[in-house]
């Protein structure tokens, strides 16, 4: 909880939510499976994926699109070529923002949004003198996960 | 005496002649060459169709949509991998084969069904379903292959499921502790040329004797998991009537089970197989075709529990 608990804070979220934990994956249910009395042996995952502890928290894109709906989370938008970049694991220069939602300030997380949904997260960071939207989680996890789990 | 027996299976029950003379006297000439076109599903937990048409088109992606799919898209241009894009990554679609898109329409699952889904890897069908069910009900998926559980939990994040429930193991000795209003038994098969190029290199009839064993097994567990007048899709991918109408004949005969008339592309099951004459319940199976509905091969069959 406090891998999760720290990356909602980061991106600005106030969302507390109920989590069901299976092994290192957070999930939390919706009112029917809340209700629903099931078997816990075998199972390995329920609900809506929040994300797995690792080093870091590493969000699920359910919740992430969960972030993005919000209205005090941080975010950062870009266009096609930009967010293409970023889906392959490149950080985001600068200049290829195209509109900032809250304040921007060096050392704070950003969700990183394409087209009004999210496709990741990062840290505006400066890395050799140029400042950039630092990769720290994108959808293109998905194409990486299935050739490694 | 086995590797008498085993030598003279791969001469003579093995190999594309073999296979192509079986559907022959099933009556279809199939050349060995027939190909099914790439398709797209709209998710529509996420989008819409016409959303994901005008950005796809604007791309350069040219599809066209198929007339029996309530959501499906068969691709005929595309300038990039389809399973590579972002909006794929966001889970706005899928890549489904238009067959296998059709089992699940057919069974036909909703907000108000608990639905088993029992050999549910990488989960194609089961974001299907979530899809049917608006994300509402409840829909437990079920693999015995870990690593193909992987590929299931991650298309059901990468589609924004919220209604599954996920098991690893054998459904055949499971205790899920409840009973389905509706399960699709997509059936590990033997499959067909269309799919894999090297099928026929690969293929006996032993293979098929062997997945038939097996698909009975799990169609002895559908019935367990069923309620009273709760619905099983049984679908393979197989054009073996071993694996097909021959497991319904079977089902039929011993268990409490009628068959429900599935209309769609194809043809009726056959009543009739190399000699041997089945139930006209049979005749309510649908098989699809690759020469008549230019897919790969399909094999569907509604059951329903008295």
């Amino acid at each position: 909880m406090r891998l999760l608990k720290r990356f909602l804070e980061q991106v600005g979220s106030r969302m507390d939510p109920e989590v069901l934990s299976i092994d290192s994956k957070r999930f939390t249910l919706n009112q029917e499976l809340e209700r629903q009395q099931f078997s816990r042996r075998g199972l390995v995952y329920a609900g809506t994926y929040l994300g797995r502890n690792r080093r870091l928290f590493e969000p699920g894109s359910p919740l992430l699109q969960v972030l993005a709906a919000e209205e005090d989370t941080r975010k950062v938008h870009l266009g096609r070529d930009a967010a293409w970049l970023f889906v392959c694991g490149r950080d985001v220069f600068e200049e290829n923002i195209r509109r900032v939602e809250g304040v921007i300030e060096l050392g704070r997380h950003y969700l990183v949004m394409f087209d009004g949904r999210c496709i990741g997260y990062g840290r505006y960071e400066t890395s050799a003198g140029i400042r950039v939207i630092r990769n720290l989680f994108d959808l293109g996890d998905f194409l990486r996960r299935e050739g490694s789990d | 005496m086995a590797w008498s027996r085993t030598l003279v299976v791969s001469r003579e029950e093995t190999g594309k002649q073999f296979f192509l003379d079986r559907y022959r006297m099933l009556g279809h000439r199939l050349t060995g060459d027939e190909k099914t076109p790439k398709a797209i599903r709209v998710n529509t937990i996420k989008t819409s169709d016409a959303e994901i048409m005008e950005t796809l088109t604007s791309l350069g992606v040219k599809l066209t949509r198929v007339p029996y799919l309530d959501h499906g898209y068969v691709v005929e241009k595309s300038g990039f991998s389809l399973g590579a894009s972002i909006e794929y990554l966001l889970g706005l679609y899928s890549l489904q084969e238009t067959a296998s898109q059709f089992a699940t329409q057919t069974l036909a699952p909703n907000a108000g069904d608990v639905v088993l889904d029992m050999c549910a890897a990488p989960g194609g069908k089961t974001t299907q379903i979530a899809a049917y069910m608006g994300n509402k009900g409840l829909l437990y998926a079920v693999d015995v292959d870990r690593r193909r559980v992987y590929a299931l939990e991650n298309n059901l994040e990468r589609c924004g499921v919220e209604n599954g429930l996920v098991y690893h193991g054998d459904v055949t000795s499971l205790d899920l502790g409840t009973r389905f209003s509706k399960v699709l038994l997509d059936a590990p098969c033997s499959g067909n040329y269309i799919t894999d190029p090297g099928w026929f290199r690969k293929r006996s009839i032993e293979d098929v004797h062997r997945n038939a064993e097996t698909q009975r097994r799990l169609l002895t567990a559908v019935v367990r998991h069923l309620e009273p007048e709760g619905t099983l899709l049984y679908a393979t991918c197989s054009l073996e009537p071993e694996e097909n109408e021959l497991n319904m004949e079977w089902l039929l005969s011993n268990h409490e089970v009628t068959l429900e008339e599935i209309d769609g592309p194809g043809e009726k099951g056959l009543t009739e197989v190399f000699g041997q004459r089945l139930s006209e319940e049979i005749s309510k199976c649908h098989r699809f075709w690759p020469n008549i509905t230019h897919t790969q091969g399909f094999f569907l069959a509604k059951v329903v529990m008295r």
